[in-house]
């Protein structure tokens, strides 16, 4: 039996809009093995949240593959996905938008329940509600309170609750714990690794956050305009970071602390646009080691060290400085 | 005991905040915003303002400008001075003399302080036709001259704010926060919705007009990486009260607040991996219904019989650095 859970192979998601073609998520590959956590950063409209929900098939992918768990999940029919969606779920960024104001804490955890008809024993059902709020730790007396009663942690345990009611495999975390306080934050973040480890859950892991995605993750993908140009395992992406652009925005993170504070590598410019991209290097007009090959031809994702992958023309020659 | 001692520096003082009390009042309820603040920010140095939702961080910058939206917003004690004037005593006339000339502010959001059906470059002239009284002709020139100083091609002057980038729009909230020469800028979490790499640039451009201009700053921000990063000074905000302030190296090195200690804690290590954080406990106190003493009593592992009864005062530890903590009366030196 394979250990792999999940297999994305050449995604692509392609919106049309007024001028043209916008590559939002452009011929993304990997793989993620059972019980494993996949890092996404990026900075914002890199196409992160798009690759969550085109997993998910929230959005339909333009082209490419999505194998979980050995079945191709874009040629199942909507009642077999329906299925399938039950193994693999999703945690949002801002949990109080995502939750319906006018339900309590019991109604909205058993709603996934009710409509699956998973459990259809309504005390049966409230047990389990009672059992998951237990997990994601929210007390018993608050079973009858409302969202907006809550702080933002207390909310992100119900979206957790929510997501672990139908005993899923997989769950994408899009910026679970972008919208709150760092001392909360932590609590959050120390939670969904209980559960993981608890449940041997496999998590994609959504933020645009660097100093999150490497306690959290065992690897991390870096996306730039639709495009992964570096994945590796965490360790080896923050001690070694080979694609310039990865370098400049671990570079860019303000560090908390006053001495041997690292040299910064400033960027030119901004992010270009993702509609009707030329098929060249997508850093090129930012980059500080561009040369005349990087706006001829596109660089492709190459394992340069063992699962050390980068897409860089100069990958080789950076790296012997 | 523990009085406030006078520092033996005779730099001169740009702002002064001195036990600020802010509260917003309705029907049915009473939000303590700010409840004992005291700030000094000396001329030509940046003062981080560090504090996580709720804090009062925002109240407390625009009572400066006594901005405090009414009629909610109720100011029920407290002084502060720019440059030794009261504020509070100033007459509206004279407030809006101040408002954009000596003191200048700029909010996360840039377009606060922008007009969406203005051009970039009208924007940036009308203000330097205010301030430094030239002739339209001559402030459009100007105008360009900022927006390169800030790192915008002069060329894009013509455009409206929705054609820029949310970076490049809080340049443009800069560069019209400069054309006056404020002794003051107001920075309330200004780059908080922007990416880092762009985040990183903003604050370099801040760094580097700071000292250009010589102009005193209030940094108000949740992250300790901006503050190392642009900072002389740090307060560290908690329910309304400032639970300790000092210098860089007082806070980073030598931090003595068991809610400083936590929130240095909480934050996840670029450098190094940990397999578990080490949250706060607890939740942020609801400023309806603050806890009673020491307002960090609930979710701190330090507290004692004494912390739920008296609101610990302000102890000087050194010249530059003081705290809020009961760890720090004089019968308890230094605990943590
Ligand atoms: N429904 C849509 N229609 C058109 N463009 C979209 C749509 N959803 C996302 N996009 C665009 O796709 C790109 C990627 O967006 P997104 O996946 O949300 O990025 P991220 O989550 O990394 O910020 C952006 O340029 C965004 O504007
Ligand atoms: N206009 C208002 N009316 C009522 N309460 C307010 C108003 N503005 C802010 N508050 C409350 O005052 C407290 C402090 O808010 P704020 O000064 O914005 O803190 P911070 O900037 O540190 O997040 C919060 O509890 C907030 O909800
Ligand atoms: S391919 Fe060229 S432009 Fe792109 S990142 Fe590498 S060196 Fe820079
Ligand atoms: S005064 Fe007491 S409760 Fe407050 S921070 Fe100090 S030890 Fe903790
Ligand atoms: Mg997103
Ligand atoms: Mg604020």
């Amino acid at each position: 039996m394979s250990d792999v859970l999940l297999e994305v192979k050449d995604l692509k998601k392609y919106y049309k809009v007024p001028k043209g073609m916008l590559h939002a998520v452009d011929g993304v590959s990997f793989k993620l093995e059972r019980g494993k956590t996949l890092g996404i950063v990026g900075e914002s409209g890199c196409g992160k949240t798009t690759i969550g929900r085109a997993i998910l098939r929230l959005v339909e992918p333009t082209s490419g593959s999505v194998i979980f768990d050995g079945v191709d999940i874009l040629k199942l029919n909507k009642q077999e996905m329906r299925h399938m969606r039950r193994n693999m779920q999703l945690i949002f960024q801002d949990p109080f938008s995502s939750l319906n104001p006018r339900k309590t804490i019991t109604q909205t955890i058993e709603e996934p329940l009710i409509l699956s008809d998973m459990i259809p024993d309504p005390d049966q059902r409230f047990m389990r509600v009672m059992e998951l709020m237990d997990t994601v730790g929210l007390a018993e007396r608050l079973v009858n309170t409302y969202p907006h009663e809550l702080d933002g942690g207390r909310r992100q345990r119900i979206g957790i609750a929510r997501a672990l009611a139908m005993n899923p495999k997989f769950i994408i975390c899009d910026e679970p714990v972008s919208a709150l306080d760092v001392s909360i934050q932590a609590q959050i973040l120390n939670l969904m690794k209980k559960i993981q480890r608890e449940m041997g859950l496999t998590y994609i892991f959504i933020t645009h956050n660097l100093a999150v995605v490497n306690h959290f993750s065992d690897d991390v993908a870096v996306m730039y305009l639709g495009r992964m140009v570096e994945k590796a395992p965490s360790e080896a992406l923050f001690a070694n970071p080979m694609h310039p652009y990865t370098q400049a925005l671990l570079s860019a993170i303000p560090v908390p602390r006053i001495h041997n504070r690292p040299e910064r590598l400033l960027l030119r410019g901004e992010i270009t646009s993702p509609i009707n991209p030329e098929p060249v290097c997508r850093f090129v007009n930012r980059c500080n080691y561009a040369i005349p090959m990087c706006s001829k031809e596109e660089p492709r994702l190459m394992e340069i060290e063992p699962s050390h992958f980068v897409a860089c023309h100069r990958v080789g020659d950076l790296q012997k400085g | 005991m523990n009085m406030e001692m006078k520092k033996p520096n005779e730099q001169q003082t740009t702002l002064e905040i001195k036990n600020l009390v802010i509260h917003y009042i309705s029907d049915d309820e009473v939000v303590k915003a700010v409840n004992g603040v005291n700030i000094e920010i000396k001329a030509g140095k940046t003062l981080g303002l560090v504090g996580e939702t709720g804090a009062g961080k925002t109240t407390t910058a625009l009572s400066i400008l006594n901005l405090v939206p009414e009629p909610q917003g109720k100011i029920l004690s407290g002084e502060i001075l720019l440059e030794g004037r009261s504020v509070l005593a100033m007459s509206e006339l004279e407030l809006e003399a101040i408002r954009g000339d000596k003191v200048a502010m700029i909010f996360q959001d840039p377009m606060t302080s922008l007009n969406p059906v203005h051009t970039v470059g009208d924007q940036i002239a009308e203000s330097i036709e205010i301030h430094r009284k030239v002739s339209k002709q001559e402030a459009l020139k100007q105008a360009k001259e900022m927006l390169e100083l800030v790192g915008i091609p002069s060329e894009r002057s013509n455009e409206y704010p929705f054609q820029f980038s949310g970076g490049m729009k809080q340049r443009v909230v800069i560069a019209i926060a400069l054309t006056c020469n404020p002794n003051l800028l107001i920075a309330d979490e200004p780059t908080t919705a922007l990416d880092v790499t762009i985040q990183a640039q903003v604050l370099k451009l801040i760094n580097e007009l700071r000292q250009k201009y010589h102009m005193s700053m209030l940094m108000i921000t949740h992250d300790l990486g901006i503050v190392a990063e642009v900072c002389d000074e740090v307060s560290i905000a908690y329910a309304g009260r400032i639970i300790e302030h000092g210098t860089l190296e007082d806070i980073f090195d030598h931090m003595r607040h068991p809610y400083t200690k936590g929130l240095f804690d909480a934050l996840p290590d670029i450098g190094a991996r940990r397999s578990e954080l080490k949250p706060v406990k607890g939740l942020m106190p609801d400023p309806t219904n603050l806890p009673s003493g020491c307002p960090f009593h609930p979710r701190c592992d330090y507290a004692m019989e004494v912390c739920s009864r008296s609101v610990p005062e302000n102890k000087w530890l050194s010249e530059t650095h003081c705290v809020e903590c009961h760890l720090y009366t004089d019968t308890n030196e230094s605990m943590l």
